[in-house]
């Protein structure tokens, strides 16, 4: 077990009457790879800007290695952020937006030379060393705010939506060198993201905010398969929520049928719940399963590795959707408006307070 | 719009219009190069009259005043007013009044200012000379380098501030390392921009230059030629006061990214 | 980003301004109100006498007259400097900013140089005699410099380049599909300029309109130029109290007038770019 870096406890940021984080407690361990996770609004920047410095929380305190650095102004401390915008100097060649936080710092200037030229090499950028921001491409101006911030070697690593601007492909590599370049320098990375998808590719642990407050902190696994609630549900990837009712230990779906699932203890005889599954939990055929579903195709989409098709089934006024994989469709002709019948095991079925 | 007889009528204005714009400022500069000096005859081509200027220590005189004039104003005007413009847009969200004032010297009539200063400086003793011009025109000037520089802080990323602090810049350093440096071509255009004005000015120049003959400047210098009546030596100064304004504006147009100043 | 520091760069020229503008413009304020002495000078008594002469028939007839002259001046200004203004937008998108750039360009050189040029022109061994004679005309021409046409074609001249960069502003702005629309629904190419292209580009008109009769009435150099001498306008009028009549407090009210003029038009033209802008969103809204 690794010691706890960062520290917030209880935080709260408001600007007037909206809270923009409420109450917000996490500890953040050294090494860590954190993605925080949240729709558009959902006070990720915010809560960020408050770590770098540059707004002040409301209440509620920040402890870096144990001090309270809530007073502490930005350019006093290790932290650094590296920009949605990237704010690069516009004014500045490669080179010289890289040195200039060293330089912020006094450094002997062969001392700085050194550490930005081993920087240009990590980000693989030493043939543009004197290249103007205006001259690079997205991904490039990228990993020059990635470089800048990561050359102080600062404790902790703030970065806000840092690949945000770049294309779906250019995404997928940056994700995996992203990690390695954490890997390697061994900083704590605080990534924001509203891309549930990198946030599960990339993080160690990830933190869901909702609406200002933390619905959930966990490792990926735990948040994909464990989540806490119906919003942390839905938020991850697809599911399909089944309205139910508790009946005498059981829990029933709208026409009356049994659907087993493990029941959480909070819920009692009467009250309504929610039944979720993934979609691919789902199979085809209902033999040795623990529940089943019977359904009209009404719309399908084919995605190469995958099948997707959406059922209308008695249970639930959504259509339930079903992801099969290529094997498992293999020698299936499926079409619109067939009937067909899905099962799926109780293990895989979480209950939620409707 | 792209129908062809409208096409035609539009080229017709065009032409029109510029004809009525540049056949004044032609004939000057064709006239400044004729022999005689002489609208009445064309007897050659001829720098003479040039010359005559270089030998004229009246209108040398004016114009190193000028110069003078220009060059600390424009200094002083840049300063001022693009730090002005910087904090002004740092909390522009309060204000009214502010703006007021800051806009206030581009917009009121020459005459005002000049009679106001002129009464201002004499009820104070102050004793003018090309000192109270300066003074007069930095203020007028630094309301213009304001204005440009804050065209440019429109489309400023103020991100690049707090990036600048988050790599453990204070403010002076950020402002000296990152602010400025950025907007540097504003602040150039803007400063030519003032230069160019300046050098122009007439009435408030006119109205707080004092009695002495020795802070007489250039279009002071022209304004009482012209009365005497045309003679050929103006033709020359003239064009070559039009043509240094004229330069001025090119560049500063250059720097500001192709937008004239006011646009 | 703390409260302090940008009132700390604005500290110098803000106090600049103060003392070198709004104090002086006070002091002409209050100095409207003081009695003129003897021999000039000033009189430090409460009077509002130099207001009451402002309205005095021989002064409010010149008030009238730079009115009207400014006002004539201004008109054929914008009118002219609409043309040129719509016929530059008309022209290729590519080509539009030299356009515009060569139509404002003589507004930044000398103005009293491009005054001084209608001088060589018009006066009577001018360009225009000249040419005249050398066509072989030689009945009498009639006077032309230090005229009221004279001081008019000056300022028209002088302003000019504004209006069309005012006029252009609104002009470039207008989506073609608007025009293309209003055709399409059945508007000859008349109407629709009428119903849609003129209201929509108000301000612009009101922007130029302002500015040159603001610049106008209170212009000292070119009635002293063009019109020699041979009528007076505020601005002249003005001149003549603080440099040789040596009546302060009467130049001073003059000045508040001419000042109170400019306000109120000012205010005016802010009103109908808002109103015409108003408009605008309620058509687009409309749709
Ligand atoms: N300076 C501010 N003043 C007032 N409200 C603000 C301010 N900054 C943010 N907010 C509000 O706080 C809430 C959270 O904003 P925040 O920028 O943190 O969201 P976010 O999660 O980063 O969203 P996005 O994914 O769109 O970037 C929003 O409702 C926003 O409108
Ligand atoms: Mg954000």
């Amino acid at each position: 077990m690794t010691s706890t870096l960062l520290s917030l406890a209880n935080i709260e940021k408001r600007f007037g009457e909206l809270r923009a984080v409420n109450g917000v407690s996490l500890d953040i361990r050294e090494n860590e790879f954190f993605a925080l996770l949240g729709a558009s609004g959902s006070g990720k920047t915010t809560l960020l800007r408050m770590l770098a410095g540059f707004d002040m929380p409301s209440s509620g305190h920040i402890l870096l290695d144990g001090h309270d650095i809530s007073q502490v102004p930005p350019n006093h401390r290790p932290v650094n952020l590296m920009f949605q915008s990237y704010a690069l100097f516009p004014h500045m060649t490669v080179a010289q937006n890289i040195a200039y936080g060293l330089e912020m710092e006094k450094l002997p200037r062969t001392e700085i030379n050194e550490r930005v030229d081993e920087m240009l090499s990590t980000i693989q950028l030493t043939h543009l060393a004197e290249r103007k921001p205006e001259q690079l491409s997205g991904g490039q101006r990228q990993r020059v705010a990635l470089g800048r911030a990561l050359v102080k070697r600062p404790r902790l690593l703030l970065l806000d939506e840092p690949l945000g601007a770049l294309d779906k492909k250019l995404r997928g590599e940056m994700q995996l060198e992203l990690k390695h370049i954490q890997n390697t320098f061994g900083i704590t990375f605080i990534v924001v993201t509203h891309d549930q998808e990198e946030a599960l590719v990339m993080a160690d642990r990830i933190a869901i905010l909702k609406d200002g407050e933390l619905l959930q902190c966990g490792s990926p696994h735990e948040i994909y398969e464990y989540p806490v609630n119906r919003f942390a549900a839905d938020f991850i990837g697809v599911m399909n929520f089944l309205p139910a009712r508790v009946d005498s230990g059981a829990l029933r779906a709208v026409n009356g049928s049994r659907i087993a699932a493990p029941l959480p203890a909070d819920l009692k005889p009467g009250d309504n719940a929610l039944a979720a599954v993934r979609p691919e939990r789902l199979r085809l055929g209902v033999a040795d399963a623990d529940n089943c579903l019977n359904g009209r195709i009404s719309a399908m989409a084919y995605h190469g590795l995958d099948l997707h098709l959406h059922l209308e089934t008695p249970v639930s006024p959504h259509p339930v959707m079903v992801r099969l994989t290529a094997d498992a469709a293999e020698g299936h002709p499926f079409s619109v408006g067939e009937e067909v019948s899905v099962g799926w095991s109780a293990r895989d079925t979480r209950v939620f307070t409707a | 719009m792209t129908n062809r007889s409208s096409l035609r009528f539009m080229l017709l204005i065009l032409s029109a219009t510029f004809a009525f714009l540049y056949i004044p400022i032609s004939v000057l500069f064709a006239l400044s190069f004729n022999a005689s000096g002489l609208p009445t005859a064309w007897t050659g081509f001829s720098t003479h009259w040039y010359g005559e200027l270089i030998a004229n220590s009246d209108i040398i005189g004016a114009a190193l005043n000028t110069l003078i004039v220009a060059i600390v104003s424009t200094l002083a005007a840049t300063l001022l007013g693009t730090l002005l413009a910087i904090g002004v847009e740092i909390r522009r969200r309060k204000g009214r009044v502010l703006e007021t004032v800051i806009f206030a010297p581009m917009i009121i009539p020459d005459i005002v200012l000049a009679i106001a200063l002129l009464s201002f400086f004499s009820m104070l003793d102050f004793r003018m000379g090309l000192h109270t011009i300066i003074i007069s025109h930095t203020v007028f000037n630094l309301a213009f380098v304001c204005a440009v520089v804050r065209a440019r802080l429109k489309s400023f990323d103020w991100s690049i501030v707090e990036a600048s602090t988050d790599l453990g810049a204070t403010p002076p350093i950020t402002l000296r390392r990152v602010i400025l440096p950025v907007l540097t071509p504003a602040v150039v255009a803007g400063a030519l921009l003032a230069f160019t004005l300046s050098i122009d000015e007439f009435i408030i120049a006119y109205f707080t230059a004092g009695s002495g003959r020795d802070s007489i400047t250039l279009p002071m210098q022209i304004f009482s030629m012209i009365r005497f009546g045309v003679t050929p030596e103006i033709n020359a100064l003239a064009v070559l006061v039009m043509t240094l304004s004229v330069v001025a504006l090119a560049i500063s147009q250059r720097l500001n990214r192709g937008r004239l100043p006011g646009q | 980003m703390t409260d302090r520091k940008p009132v700390y760069l604005m500290t110098p020229a803000l106090a600049w301004l103060t003392a070198f503008m709004v104090v002086p413009c006070l002091l002409i304020l209050a100095l409207a109100f003081f009695r003129r002495g003897i021999y000039g000078g000033i009189v430090y008594e409460f009077t509002l006498s130099n207001i009451a002469l402002v309205f005095d028939p021989l002064y409010a007839r010149i008030f009238l007259k730079s009115a009207g002259i400014a006002g004539l001046a201004a008109t054929i200004a914008v009118v002219i400097g609409y043309a040129a203004a719509y016929a530059i937008a008309s022209m290729p998108r590519k080509r539009q900013p030299i356009l515009l750039f060569f139509a404002v360009l003589p507004f930044w050189s000398n103005y009293l140089v491009r005054t001084y040029a209608w001088i060589v022109l018009l006066n009577r061994e001018g360009l225009i005699v000249s040419l005249a004679r050398a066509v072989g005309f030689d009945g009498d021409l009639p006077q032309m410099l230090y005229t009221e046409t004279a001081v008019v074609i000056g300022l028209v001249y002088n302003y000019l380049p504004f209006v069309i960069l005012a006029c252009y502003a609104p002009l470039s702005r207008l989506n073609p599909e608007i025009h293309e629309a209003s055709r399409d629904l059945g508007a000859s190419e008349w109407t629709t300029f009428r119903r849609v292209t003129l209201p929509m580009t108000v301000p612009g008109i009101a922007t130029g309109f302002v500015f040159v009769f603001v610049l106008s009435i209170g212009n000292f150099v070119t009635p002293a130029l063009l019109g020699g001498g041979q009528f007076q306008m505020i601005g002249n009028l003005i001149y003549d109290q603080f440099l040789t009549a040596n009546d302060w407090p009467f130049g001073a009210a003059l000045s508040m007038f001419l000042i109170a003029i400019m306000m109120g038009l000012l205010t005016l033209q802010t009103f109908a770019s808002e109103k015409a802008s108003g408009q605008q969103r309620a058509e687009v809204s409309d749709d």
